[in-house]
């Protein structure tokens, strides 16, 4: 049985065992999650660390006489153990909620669809690694580099169901190759490898097409001073900022509870451009619909539409306690396979319209400086380079930002590119992450650097 | 689930193997939340695995379920041993058993003894803590929560290590946002989630939970009238609850030996640090002096030993300015030579361990907080920290805090919103000119510490006194 096969039989398992524990009053809703991933983290282009991991968790939430508890354990594989483990779980779920207090908010599962997605894969023989994944960088270490990262590989499922009757179920066999090329000089080239199918000429193709960057990353860097610069944001520049829709972001619990840095755009006191358009869009095929307690979003959500806000994320418990419509959201309310909408400038020609500035094909460790005003600070990273007339003259010390999102897509944002690229998600923790995002490039006029 | 992990070890590893090892994680956490007077969440939680590790060769192949059958772990085995078989081919280093001691040792979280309190118990707390919060109308949220854990890991090898170790863990924190028209301003209880700490019962001093609760809600409310930190350059005195993020950033980071040798360059970064800097390096002011100290009492990353079996102690990191050993596991130090800690550590049963930094202080000087004042003729408090960033070499930083005060002609004066400041790392802790004495000296610590590929997240704890630096840059924010 291959392994989403017998993923699957362990969810039909789990959730025969669950709902057949519940006594008549109470409900259930139930997450799962399983990977049986091999990791290969290597450094020099040689392996540091080499392993699988197979592990499957369940997440629950239990009502019953008005009082929710959740709940998580992970199933060990063995069919009967696991049954009784269950059992035991809604048990001990059913004892411990007695002593809690009412849930003000508790919005028992009702949904009742069923969906199933599956995508089968193709990925290199666990045996064959270091020549399908390594190997190939040797044309990077040969340009002076260091070949750097982490490959990923191997199923990955979701599902999720109630007792209200509703089943999902999502398996893909995916891999993620994020690696990088460091030059002596601090320098680097970051790019990542994510798919289905693999394909050894393509993942040989994509790491030659770096050397020419390498090579303009070798020249001696420059030293600029704080500023405002006219900068181009890479797709992947672009994509470290979308996470700030979700964290304190366009939830309509943070909105009501003043955790919202979007409160202003929310009320109509600031706007964005109007080139700057959001939605969470699933037809990116990345990431399944479903939420925890089994609702199915819809395919398309605009968040952001010419710069004014369209819609909040808002889950069903949200939706009681302020009177909201609900839309699916998961009960954490960010967003979900964001997509940024294209604009119609042509990304081939991002140098000759910089003109004179910094092309940031990377930025680091984003965060809130200023909440109320939505100014998010960071450091530019890897292949940031100056540009003069059009051409690229050297690489950059690395420079702080610290600017106004309402700013970066409002007044500052002179294009937005025709052309996006689907970043894929590559976090792992506790388990590996499925998603991504669709993200343009843009051009800033006047981008604020502070160190 | 009681096994013979020693006999298991033996039993499951695989021809071939020239060593052995097992690892076996069990996490339980409960959680409770009240918000606004009312119930908000509970959760409780089980995790547990076993992480088989085989060496081959030089190379160390793992495999990691979640089952202690011994059918399921010699499957595990055969698994790790083609991995090491694989990586063998192309090893970054070729390790050999010394970096897997044998040692045995049983340790566990000191606390005092008592029971804990039940979810029931802390949600009532919690919803009385959170309805008097709400006192201010200007008070839009409040929030108490709670998490507790123990997580218990046993490892043994075929060479004969045997490890159990129980770590007993109490977080708690309180939230109160207020409001007025569109400013916003938040204080918690020393930043997110820095109240998390070994022990039992008598971290919890509800009474006490109760004061500071209230007064982190009076605070949100005074910084709603409180004028903007002032941007200029001046003289800066942080708490111990900031220093935590101060020494967590801009120190532990830079000096983890396996940042050095590059590993996280395509992940968390690099830094700053070489490895020709360890004996030599002026990081600090001659007043600074870092600890690797796995043995003080609450804080949360004390152990016995680390996740590969070497025995923790405390080390002298930055001896009076000068960085003259780096946070090193005994990988890490095969790889570079240099000498270390114990510090290889993983964050459940399905990670592999890495160098992580653990409890990293700063060891108290000879000022009181009285002396440290007064010696600032124009400066500015910052306490709590609410936002983090620097550069992925760990020299150019932004941080920001809940909560400032100015200091004028050595007393400290009125309260100011938004306080931030930015600065270079070494050139930042070479301006320290003040370091308070074992009466400012606290304890802390986060659960959440991200690293490593596979993405980990950890326990560190930071303990501090109160510091003082020359000529920082300070700014607030533009409402």
């Amino acid at each position: 049985m291959s392994a989403k096969k017998d993923m699957e039989a362990r969810f039909g398992r789990a959730c025969d065992a669950l709902f057949g524990a519940l006594k008549g009053g109470e409900a259930l809703a139930v997450e799962f999650g399983g990977e049986d991933s091999t990791f290969l983290r290597f450094n020099h282009g040689k392996v540091r660390q080499l392993g699988s991991v197979e592990r499957v968790d369940l997440s629950l939430r239990f009502y019953a006489n008005g009082r929710t508890l959740g709940s998580g354990a992970n199933l060990s594989g063995d069919a009967d153990a696991d049954a009784k483990a269950c059992a035991d779980l809604v048990a001990k779920l059913r004892e411990r909620a007695a002593l809690l207090p009412e849930d003000p908010y508790q919005v028992l599962p009702a949904a009742t669809g069923n969906s199933r997605e599956e995508f089968s894969g193709r990925m290199p023989d666990a045996s064959r690694l270091v020549e399908e994944v390594l190997e190939p960088g040797d044309a990077l270490e040969r340009a002076g580099a260091d070949f750097v990262g982490l490959h990923a590989q191997g199923p990955v499922c979701r599902g999720a169901a109630a007792s209200s009757g509703a089943r999902h179920w999502f398996a893909t066999e995916i891999f993620a190759t994020d690696w990088s090329a460091c030059l002596p000089n601090g320098k680097a080239v970051k790019s990542c490898y994510a798919g289905r199918e693999w394909d050894g000429a393509e993942w040989r193709r994509q790491l030659t097409a770096e050397l020419p960057r390498l090579e303009a990353l070798n020249r001696p860097e420059r030293i600029l001073p704080p500023g405002a610069y006219r900068v181009w944001l890479s797709p992947d520049a672009v994509d470290a900022f979308v996470p700030f829709f979700s964290r304190m972001g366009l939830s309509e619990r943070a909105y009501r509870e003043g955790s919202s840095a979007w409160a202003a755009l929310r009320d109509g006191r600031k706007t964005l451009a109007a080139k700057f358009s959001l939605a969470q869009d699933f037809s990116l095929g990345a990431e399944p619909r479903f939420n925890e307690l089994g609702e199915l979003a819809p395919e398309r959500l605009s968040l952001v539409e010419a710069g004014k806000f369209a819609n909040a994320i808002v889950s069903s418990r949200s939706a009681k306690q302020y009177g909201a419509v609900p839309n699916a959201a998961p009960d954490w309310e960010g967003v979900r396979s964001p997509s940024v909408a294209p604009g119609d400038f042509d990304d081939g020609k991002a140098l000759e319209a910089l003109g004179t500035g910094l092309y940031v094909s990377n930025v680091h460790y984003l965060n809130w400086s200023d909440f109320d005003s939505a100014r998010v600070t960071g450091m530019t990273r890897f292949a940031c380079v100056w540009v003069e007339d059009g051409k690229i003259v050297s690489p950059i010390k690395d420079l702080r930002f610290d600017e106004s999102l309402y700013r970066l897509w409002g007044d500052k944002l002179e294009a937005v590119g025709r052309r996006r690229s689907f970043i894929a998600e590559t976090g792992s923790y506790v388990s590996r992450d499925l998603g991504g995002s669709l993200v343009p490039g843009m051009l800033i006029d006047g981008m604020t650097f502070t160190l | 689930m009681s096994v013979n992990l020693k006999q298991l070890a033996g039993e499951i590893a695989p021809p071939g193997a020239e060593w052995c090892g097992l690892r076996r994680v069990r996490l339980s956490a409960r959680a409770v939340q009240a918000k606004d007077g009312r119930f908000d969440l509970a959760y409780d939680y089980v995790d547990e695995g076993c992480m088989v590790e085989v060496l081959y060769r030089g190379q160390f192949g793992y495999a990691a379920v979640a089952s202690l059958d011994s059918g399921a772990l010699s499957r595990a085995a055969l698994r790790a041993l083609e991995l090491a078989r694989v990586g063998s081919a192309r090893p970054v280093h070729a390790f050999d058993r010394s970096v897997r001691p044998d040692t045995v040792v049983k340790w566990e979280t000191r606390r005092a003894p008592g029971r804990l309190p039940g979810s029931d118990e802390l949600c009532a707390f919690a919803i009385d803590a959170t309805r008097a919060m709400r006192s201010s109308e200007k008070i839009v949220r409040s929030d108490f929560l709670f998490e507790l854990r123990d997580e218990e890991m046993e490892y043994a090898s075929t060479s004969g290590a045997a490890i159990a170790q129980l770590k007993h863990v109490i977080g708690y924190n309180a939230t109160a946002v207020a409001r007025e028209g569109s400013l916003t301003q938040r204080r918690t209880l020393n930043g997110p989630r820095g109240r998390t700490l070994q022990g039992g019962a008598e971290l919890l001093d509800f009474p006490a939970m109760k004061d500071e609760a209230l007064m982190a809600a009076a605070q949100a409310v005074e910084l709603l009238s409180a004028p903007e930190c002032p941007s200029d350059r001046r003289d800066l005195v942080l708490a111990p609850d900031q220093m935590m993020l101060q020494i967590h950033e801009s120190v532990g980071h830079p000096i983890e030996l396996d940042r050095i040798l590059g590993d996280e360059r395509n992940f968390a970064g690099s830094s700053f640090v070489r490895l020709e800097d360890l004996g030599t390096l002026r990081y600090g002011s001659e007043l600074m002096n870092i600890s690797f100290d796995p043995g003080v009492e609450s804080e949360p990353a004390s152990y016995a030993a680390d996740d590969i079996g070497n025995p923790a102690r405390k080390e002298l990191l930055i001896d009076k300015g000068i960085l003259v050993r780096a946070l090193g596991s005994l990988e890490s130090q095969a790889r570079s030579g240099k000498a270390g800690v114990a510090n290889q550590r993983a964050q459940l049963w399905f990670r592999a361990p890495i160098d992580r930094m653990a409890n990293l202080n700063l060891e108290p000087g000879a000022s009181s907080l009285d002396e440290i004042i007064g010696s600032v003729e124009k400066g500015v408090w910052m306490e709590a920290n609410r936002s983090w960033s620097i550069d992925d070499y760990r020299n150019k930083f932004q941080f920001g805090c809940e909560y400032g005060r100015l200091i004028e002609n050595g007393k400290l004066g009125k309260v100011v919103r938004n306080p931030n400041y930015r600065g270079v790392s070494s050139g930042f802790w070479r301006s320290l000119f003040k370091v308070g004495d074992a009466s400012t000296f606290r304890v802390y610590g986060t659960p959440n510490c991200g690293k490593g590929e596979p993405n980990q997240v950890i326990d560190v704890g930071h303990a501090s006194p109160v510091c003082a630096f020359r000529d920082v840059e300070v700014f607030g924010g533009e409402a």
